[in-house]
């Protein structure tokens, strides 16, 4: 059976916080190079990785920026789908409350949906 | 359908868990590098209900000593074998 | 079918870049063709031109440009992962006033559009991560 792909060209699945590595902020950058070269795309927070829409970051002690001020820019990228895993987040005891954007949360039967309606899903 | 590939054990680690969350029914899964423990007949229940879309990598599966030790279940492919599942998976999703 | 690679872990500190050559290798085996091998995250160290692993291991810098010469695959390495990480072909050594080169042809910086450009018109793209 042909799944469609309609419901973006690129997904980026992001699955680590801020500040321990750089694999957030270099997905995040990923996404939005594609974002300024036209395509649609979505990003989905996957286990640690909802860590990284936690309110009230702030900057490293060395001064390290950190992913905060990237995620408050996404909207002028027009990148407006944000995906987070429901189970992600309730794992860590943290709600939509804690979040800095407004997110949907995914159950797992949609996750994979999501993974199968993108024509390309990279994983960071 | 898509094929997912993962390259940890989920004896030690819990990316088998997103991969499982991230798999629609049709989907397959191949286990690659570390992640070919997976295909031990002590750890494949983790893998529970993947039945007929399980594959493991053969080299790195003999590499390991492991090739013996492959519960029946598993379908073991060569990298030939992973250059076909590539082929007819719409396309792939890598977890690591 | 037209295949690119992401390859994100580096050489020598675990298995990706391995298993990422004997796929490339096992595709153009197949007689597919595979446009580029994009280098990002830790996988941009695959391009470090001083490498000097023991003779009797696997030379994966070499192995890439063998690669590249043999079937035209491009060697794409992002070029902001690869400066912050001391990655600098000679116009950017020149450009940041380092007198030392550390990538040299066929691998190439370039940005992250190529990634995406990659992702679009390639059949398939495979990643192999750390």
């Amino acid at each position: 059976m042909q799944e469609p792909h309609d419901d973006g060209d690129l997904l980026v699945i992001l699955r680590h916080g801020p500040h321990g590595s750089s694999w957030l902020k270099e997905g995040l950058d990923a996404a939005l190079v594609a974002a300024a070269f036209g395509r649609r795309v979505s990003l989905l927070f996957m286990g640690e990785g909802v860590t990284a829409l936690i309110a009230d970051q702030q900057v490293g002690a060395l001064g390290q920026k950190g992913t905060a001020a990237t995620l408050e820019m996404l909207e002028m990228y027009d990148i407006e789908t944000l995906l987070v895993e429901a189970q992600g987040l309730s794992r860590l005891g943290l709600s939509r409350d804690d979040l800095m954007l407004e997110v949907e949360c995914l159950s797992p039967v949609a996750l994979a949906r999501v993974l199968s309606g993108h024509r390309l899903v990279l994983t960071f | 359908m898509l094929l997912h590939i993962v390259n940890r054990s989920p004896a030690t680690s819990r990316v088998y868990l997103q991969a499982l969350a991230g798999m629609s029914p049709e989907d397959r899964l191949l286990l690659i590098e570390d992640g070919v423990q997976g295909a031990l007949p002590q750890l494949v229940p983790y893998y529970a209900g993947l039945e007929g879309r399980l594959f493991a990598l053969r080299e790195d599966l003999a590499s390991r000593g492991l090739l013996g030790h492959c519960d029946a279940s598993v379908q073991v492919v060569d990298v030939d074998g992973f250059v076909i599942l590539t082929e007819e998976a719409e396309r792939t999703v890598s977890w690591y | 079918m037209r295949y690119a690679i992401l390859l994100m872990g580096a050489p020598y500190s675990d298995q990706a870049s391995h298993s990422a050559l004997r796929f490339a290798r096992a595709l153009v085996a197949r007689g597919h063709r595979l446009e580029a091998v994009f280098f990002y995250h830790d996988g941009v160290h695959n391009a470090a031109r001083l490498a000097a692993p023991p003779q009797d291991e696997p030379h994966l810098v070499d192995a890439w440009a063998s690669l590249s010469s043999k079937h035209q695959v491009a060697l794409q390495v992002c070029i902001a992962a690869a400066l912050r990480r001391g990655l600098l072909d000679e116009r950017e050594a020149a450009r940041h006033g380092k007198d030392g080169v550390s990538v040299k042809a066929p691998f190439e910086l370039t940005g992250l559009g190529q990634l995406v450009d990659l992702g679009t018109h390639c059949d398939r793209l495979v990643t192999f991560g750390p």
